[in-house]
């Protein structure tokens, strides 16, 4: 059964020898719920990931997946965690159908059940045709996609995804987004770090905004907008002399929060 | 329920290495066995041939099965050297394996422990091989395959952790060619491989001492050729394996883990 909080991380700050790269943030993560984490490169976005998958230990505070504590119970916590990284981690011995059915082997999936789940995600990510290939000789978009699946193996109570739809075509992307509907649906939190502000927009029921190791701020999109964007429309020189208006979008919060380029407030 | 947890993580990733070397027999047959084979051709036909039989360890014995019993020590030095720094740089820097393992219910250090147990289970059975071979040739007795399976598997898991502490420690793959010219050729030359080391000056044979490969020869030859056992191979084999065990796993977790 999946806790109201998949995923809870309180008071987390992680020192490298010479800085600090999360300073106390905090926040919890429902199920069902799709929660961005944004933020400039450098942010700390990706050290909080590492600190979440138990990978970097935290200096301080700690993190909850499924209630377990990751630094004290690490096996159990990540039992219910699924991972997709910035960098590409896939096992590059093994075939597209191989990747994910021994992926599944690390969570005590049994054989049949590993070989069933890894069918039903090949055709949910469109891969089917390319069970058999290896996978070196799948292209950059092909390879992210399967990353994602590789993630959603062990039916994870709290799924992480750091830039999952990079490389992708939008047809590709659109496909991810609906499979990250039916994630929610099932009861998965989800923490996604994005830099693509429409997909943060359109599929985080919050966002974090992250600069400097501290959450600068933390709402739905639309009440960020509201509360950060006095103006409904905005209006941008995007070539030399030509201007758009537009409605105001997350984007022009992060550009504002996070080193304001546009002249908007 | 902690330890067989554990030894479940370990098992799994074996299982994975298993997997792989499976898949790909043909290239780890070739890869793993053809070159121990070609040196027992080269030295054991071609210089055993120049040499005849000659005195060591207080026997009179060919040339061939004197070089035949250091050729299986050598395999277990340069099978898991070049399978825990090459192999072990490879999954750890290039194909990120050990990161993508590590977050699944199975930790860093299961990781590990299974990339070291199958780096040695590989370089023990190339060992073996050898071993096999020099028995169909009749240099060895048969009862020596069993006697060597501990050597075997202890020794390669002492080169194994040499090789994975050296891409731990190695910032760019290039950087592997230092303890490649500094510890593995001089080991190689100079430990007892090709001639008894009673041969060399008294002030190198104590430096030969010291490394760890004359101590797991000395035994190779003690458990194929009846050579005198010695003693001191047992601390100094003992020695190396906790320290460069402790070191491949400091040298990787410092690595991976900020």
């Amino acid at each position: 059964m999946l806790s109201s909080f998949p995923l809870s991380v309180s008071h987390l700050t992680k020192r490298y020898a010479d800085f600090e790269a999360v300073s106390d943030i905090s926040f919890e993560v429902a199920g069902g719920e799709c929660f961005g984490l944004l933020g400039p490169n450098g942010a700390g976005k990706s050290t909080t990931i590492q600190c979440i998958s138990g990978f970097y230990p935290a200096t301080n505070g700690h993190i909850f997946l499924n209630g377990h504590d990751v630094s004290l119970e690490p096996k159990l916590a990540r039992q219910s965690l699924g991972v997709c990284s910035q960098e590409e981690t896939l096992d590059s011995d093994f075939t597209v159908f191989d990747q994910l059915a021994r992926h599944a082997s690390y969570f005590r999936m049994g054989r049949t059940a590993s070989a069933e789940r890894a069918r039903r995600l090949l055709d949910e990510f469109g891969l089917a045709d390319k069970a058999k290939a290896p996978v070196e000789n799948l292209s950059g978009g092909l390879k992210r996609r399967l990353q994602v699946a590789r993630a959603l193996i062990a039916f994870p109570a709290v799924l992480v995804l750091d830039e999952p739809t990079v490389g992708l075509d939008p047809d590709a992307r659109r496909m991810l987004w609906e499979v990250l509907g039916r994630e929610r649906e099932r009861g998965a939190a989800i923490l996604l770090c994005t830099h693509y502000m429409d997909e943060a927009e359109r599929l985080c029921d919050r966002v974090a905004i992250l600069h400097k190791g501290r959450i600068i701020d933390a709402d739905s999109p639309a009440n960020l907008i509201s509360r950060h964007i006095s103006r409904e429309t905005v209006e941008e020189e995007v070539r030399p002399g030509v201007y758009w208006k537009r409605r105001a979008n997350l984007e022009d919060v992060y550009l504002k929060l996070t080193g304001s380029r546009l002249g908007v407030a | 329920m902690r330890m067989p947890d554990a030894l479940w993580g370990i098992r799994c990733v074996w299982l994975r290495y298993f997997s792989v070397f499976y898949k790909s027999i043909g290239y780890y047959l070739v890869t793993t066995f053809i070159e121990p084979i070609l040196y027992m051709l080269s030295f054991g036909l071609g210089v055993g041939s120049l040499i005849g039989s000659f005195s060591a360890g207080g026997m009179h014995l060919s040339y061939r099965s004197f070089v035949f019993s250091g050729i299986i020590a050598q395999t277990m030095l340069f099978q898991g050297f070049y399978e825990g720094a090459y192999g072990g740089f490879i999954r750890m820097y290039y194909q990120k394996i050990f990161h993508a393992i590590s977050v699944t219910p199975i930790t860093l250090s299961e990781v590990l422990w299974g990339e070291l147990l199958w780096d040695a289970s590989k370089a023990a059975l190339a060992a073996e091989v050898v071993a096999l071979i020099g028995v169909a040739s009749g240099d060895f007795p048969l009862h020596c395959l069993f006697t060597l399976i501990p050597l075997a598997f202890l020794g390669s898991l002492l080169f194994s952790g040499m090789g994975l502490a050296a891409a731990g420690f190695a910032r760019n793959i290039e950087q592997l060619s230092y303890p490649q010219y500094l510890l593995v050729f001089p080991m190689f030359l100079f430990c007892g491989v090709f001639y008894p080391i009673e041969r060399l000056p008294a002030p190198l044979q104590v430096l030969a001492w010291v490394f760890p490969l004359t101590s797991v020869a000395s035994l190779a030859r003690t458990l194929t050729l009846g050579f005198p056992f010695q003693i001191r191979t047992i601390p100094i084999i003992l020695f190396w394996l906790v320290l460069l065990l402790f070191l491949s796993r400091r040298a990787m977790f410092g690595r991976l883990v900020k």
